[in-house]
């Protein structure tokens, strides 16, 4: 056993030694804290009915067919032609975004609501109507305590109680 | 079972194996020692290549993301600068920066995956859970460039969807200052203890001659002296304006692969250092897609920092003609090969992955080493089966 | 009422009830919660929390234990059901065995031998027998591969850690355990012959497959090797047995190095034992720490360095003991 072979081995237990009294810990402790996600993130969307134009700019761009466009039967009735809302499908979403950013008239916007969880298939599909009515809030046992990431110089992530 | 006479046993390691990962190794060893190690593959095949012919342009983007998980940015990128090269369009400067900046980010998370799943698989539960724990904070960093963690669909044809928030240069130099830090417990704890020397040093030595010859890639070829770097070979984004070396290791073990991807970390933080320290400002979306979009729209846009698609994304047609792309990703070279004829689909896409040229060595390294080797070297190929397979 | 007498005679009641098993229980429980929290900490993260939060989840091991209790235990149709079913069993007996030479006091103990060192030693390679047998009966390949691995180490860790034990036994010029405790009044064994004591030390963790030593159970490479089929309470049973090893081995190592119950604030039987206890929980503690800065060396450098570096410190050390009682260190207290 070289000397230098036992110094890494000293240094490497040292270091375990040290974390295991001063360390940080970066567990997120999901659900009794969740996360404020930034600005931007791409979530669950959000419909806006009266400004939707009906152009179907966001199911042609969709690129998992999760976003399509239904016959809205009162309207067309109304109308006395065929009009199409756009529903979307959350079991085949993958969140890209991208009908979000292709709305020309910005009716569809990102939310940042991504831990909904539903009990049937079907539950998932939203057709116009139940989509602009808004995204569900979820469900949580206790109620949870809001945090924000801070990125940190000394801890790496830290999870502070968000101002909200 | 093994009938007598016979010497060697036939193993199967995976597809249901705690570190097989979604593939099948079939090993024949004479005691433990490996005679040959035969990589089976293909059980995570997504014909990617042949769902680009049905989706539209734009919608190819986040399906070329799917197979490579931790290292989305690369197929992203190369898949986007074939697309730009047929649209004979280039990106405004901010832009090119913007990719570069992710594309480091993603280079550095993606090997802290390697090195942490390397880690776990030759015994050391504490370097999984660090590399795990510090790529968190790099996925915020993308996060906040992006809105998501991982299938970031950041690049698209013209330049990238948003800005840089505000602050953001700041909080990444923290996040770097921290990594800098960690990287001397790391070193303590893990890549100089004498165990984990004992296990990768001298394990799975490729040569400089054979890693040409088996046209290897990535950290893999440079950790047998071969200083073949794409951002340097045929610089693309903004690497033409950045400093930075490439890594290379001489010995071409498991060790020097592990250190090429440590070092390499390093060495993108640096990049990311400089690219928001030059970040020319200006827009970051190509003039021509920009104009399209109608000018309120475009005002809220800018205000905003995050990009809205001119309608023609949604049918957005190609010109005729061929394109090849290639990109340095995080465990290598990432070749997109676009034959468009001018309708709303590729012709033919080809999507040549790093883990898919690297495949090759399972078979190469692992004559003649011990059965506890064969993690050794697997974890230090940083291969990912999903990306070999597509 | 005689099977209650007999209970009650020392030879069963020490070893079967109180200290013996109940100690051993404990420290089952306490250990493999503390080995999780400690990686966890080391590793930056939490460890099992949420069962009984107010202590750190310390119950979680009683959780588990419910959960392998109600796991159904599935038997491999082609593997060899007796042996298969029998092993487990043995193991975790064989295992706890030696522990009814380790005296608990000056005073109290199961009985007296002049040899007792000598029958805790020859008991402890009992049980890897039955982990070879176990990855022969499961008919499984990587079980096979663990069984033979863990043959392979028992030959390379069985001849030194004997040795580093008998140069203690040198040193005291006794086989006895009460008498060897008892000579640690002042100077401990561990500085008379740290090399014995580092050594055993080393081979104490690897008898008991710790890190770096976890090779028979490499999971990256054959998943659980002798473990791999089996499921349920008896998968409990044997992942409790190497536990159950190291907590009597560590008790010894703590007679022969670390003074056994010395220094001893008053002489009572009680206060002995658990000074030795708390040693060896400790021991124990620093295997389960271990987890978290090695990985695991390969088996044949695992029997390289039984070999070639353990078993000649073994051999330097009875020559350290053997010189130390020429020289006339006469440190022996008697
Ligand atoms: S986020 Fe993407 S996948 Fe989901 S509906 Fe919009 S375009 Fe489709
Ligand atoms: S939501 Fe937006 S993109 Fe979709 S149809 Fe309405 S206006 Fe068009």
């Amino acid at each position: 056993m070289s000397l230098s072979r036992t110094v890494r081995h000293a240094k490497a237990i040292l270091t375990g030694f040290k974390y295991l009294f001063a360390g940080p810990r970066l567990t997120l402790m999901y659900p009794d804290d969740i996360q404020e996600l930034p600005e931007g993130y791409r979530g669950m969307i959000e419909y806006d009915w009266d400004s939707c134009i009906k152009c179907s700019l966001c199911a042609m761009v969709c690129p998992a067919d999760a976003m399509k466009m239904y016959v809205s039967k009162e309207e067309s009735e109304r109308e006395g032609k065929v009009v199409k809302r756009p529903g979307i499908n959350y079991t085949r979403c993958i969140f890209c975004g991208f009908c979000v950013d292709i709305c020309p008239t910005d009716s569809l916007r990102f939310t940042k609501v991504h831990d909904v969880a539903y009990y049937t298939y079907e539950e998932q599909i939203y057709p116009p109507a139940e989509f602009s009515k808004g995204v569900p809030r979820p469900l949580y046992l206790r109620e949870p305590r809001k945090v924000r990431a801070v990125l940190d110089e000394r801890r790496g992530i830290r999870y502070e109680p968000a101002r909200s | 079972m093994i009938s007598s006479g016979e010497r060697e046993l036939e193993l199967l390691i995976g597809p249901q194996h705690p570190a097989s990962g979604h593939m099948r190794l079939v090993a024949k060893v004479d005691g433990d020692v490996v005679v040959e190690l035969r990589p089976n593959i293909g059980y995570v095949h997504r014909s990617v290549e042949k769902l680009a012919e049905v989706k539209k342009y734009l919608q190819i983007i986040p399906l070329v993301e799917r197979p490579s998980l931790a290292d989305t940015t690369a197929n992203n990128l190369a898949y986007v600068m074939a697309l730009e090269k047929l649209l004979g369009i280039e990106p405004p400067e901010r832009a090119k920066y913007l990719r570069t900046l992710l594309a480091e980010i993603n280079r550095i998370h993606s090997h802290l995956y390697g090195l942490g799943i390397h880690g776990v698989m030759i015994g050391s539960s504490t370097a999984y859970m660090w590399c795990f724990g510090d790529r968190e904070p790099f996925l915020e960093l993308a996060q906040e460039l992006t809105g998501a963690r991982l299938t970031y669909s950041y690049i698209i044809p013209g330049g990238v969807r948003r800005d840089l928030p505000a602050g953001l240069g700041e909080r990444a130099e923290r996040v770097l200052r921290y990594m800098e830090n960690r990287m001397r417990d790391y070193f303590n704890l893990y890549f100089n203890n004498p165990v984990v020397r004992a296990r990768l040093e001298g394990v799975g030595v490729l040569s400089r001659h054979d890693a040409i010859n088996l046209g290897i890639t990535g950290p893999n070829l440079r950790a047998s002296g071969v200083a073949y770097d794409v951002r340097r070979a045929e610089p693309y984004a903004a690497y033409p304006e950045l400093e930075f070396d490439i890594v290379t290791e001489e010995a071409g073990d498991s060790f020097a692969r592990v250190m090429v991807r440590v070092r390499e970390i390093v060495e993108s933080m640096r990049i990311i250092r400089q690219v928001i320290r030059k970040i020319p400002e200006g827009p970051i979306l190509h003039e021509s897609y920009e104009k399209l979009i109608p000018p309120k729209l475009r005002e809220s846009m800018k205000q905003r920092g995050m990009v809205k698609f001119p309608s023609v994304f949604a049918n957005l047609r190609v010109p005729p003609g061929e394109a090849i792309s290639r990109v340095e990703g995080g465990r290598g070279e990432v070749v997109f090969h676009i034959v468009s004829d001018g309708k709303l689909s590729p012709y033919r896409m080809r999507m040549v992955t790093p883990s898919f040229r690297n495949v090759i060595l399972f078979e190469h390294l692992t004559r003649g080493v011990r059965v506890a080797d064969i993690p050794a070297i697997y974890g230090s190929l940083d291969y990912f089966p999903p990306e070999a397979d597509r | 009422m005689d099977i209650l007498k007999l209970l009650f005679e020392p030879y069963i009641f020490i070893p079967l009830v109180f200290p013996g098993l109940v100690a051993a229980f404990l420290l089952l429980l306490i250990i493999i919660w503390l080995e999780r929290k400690i990686a966890a900490k080391v590793q930056l993260r939490y460890g099992p929390l949420y069962v009984f939060k107010p202590l750190g989840g310390v119950i979680q091991t009683i959780a588990d234990l419910l959960r392998y209790l109600f796991q159904e235990p599935i038997v491999p149709r082609e593997a060899d059901k007796l042996a298969f079913l029998m092993t487990p069993v043995f193991l975790f007996g064989l295992a706890y065995l030696p522990v009814v030479a380790v005296p608990i006091s000056p005073t109290y103990y199961a009985f007296r031998s002049d040899v007792s060192l000598l029958i805790v030693m020859a008991l402890t390679t009992l049980a890897p027998i039955f982990t070879v047998l176990m990855g022969w009966s499961s008919n499984n390949k990587f079980s096979l591969i663990g069984g033979v691995r863990e043959g392979y180490l028992v030959i390379s860790y069985e001849i030194p850690m004997f040795l580093s034990a008998i140069s203690m036994a040198i040193l005291y010029k006794s086989l006895d355990l009460v008498e060897i405790a008892e000579a640690q009044k002042g100077l401990w064994g561990v500085i008379l012959n740290p090399l014995a004591a580092i050594n055993m030390l080393l081979l104490m963790y690897m008898s008991t497959s710790k890190f770096p030593f976890e090779i028979p159970e490499a999971e990256s490479e054959i998943v659980a090797g002798p473990y791999t089929e089996y499921s349920g309470i008896i998968y409990g049973l044997v992942m409790g047995a190497s536990y159950v090893k190291l907590y009597v081995l560590s008790l010894v190592y703590s007679i022969l190095f670390l003074g056994g119950w010395n220094p001893l604030p008053i002489n009572d039987p009680m206060v002995a034992g658990a000074m030795l206890f708390v040693k060896a929980f400790l021991l124990v503690a620093l295997g389960a720490f271990l987890r978290a800065v090695y990985p695991r060396f390969r088996i044949d450098q695992a029997i390289s360095i039984g070999w070639k570096i353990a078993f000649p410190l073994s051999l330097i050390s009875v020559v350290i003991s053997l010189l130390l009682i020429m020289g006339g260190v006469s440190l022996v207290v008697k």
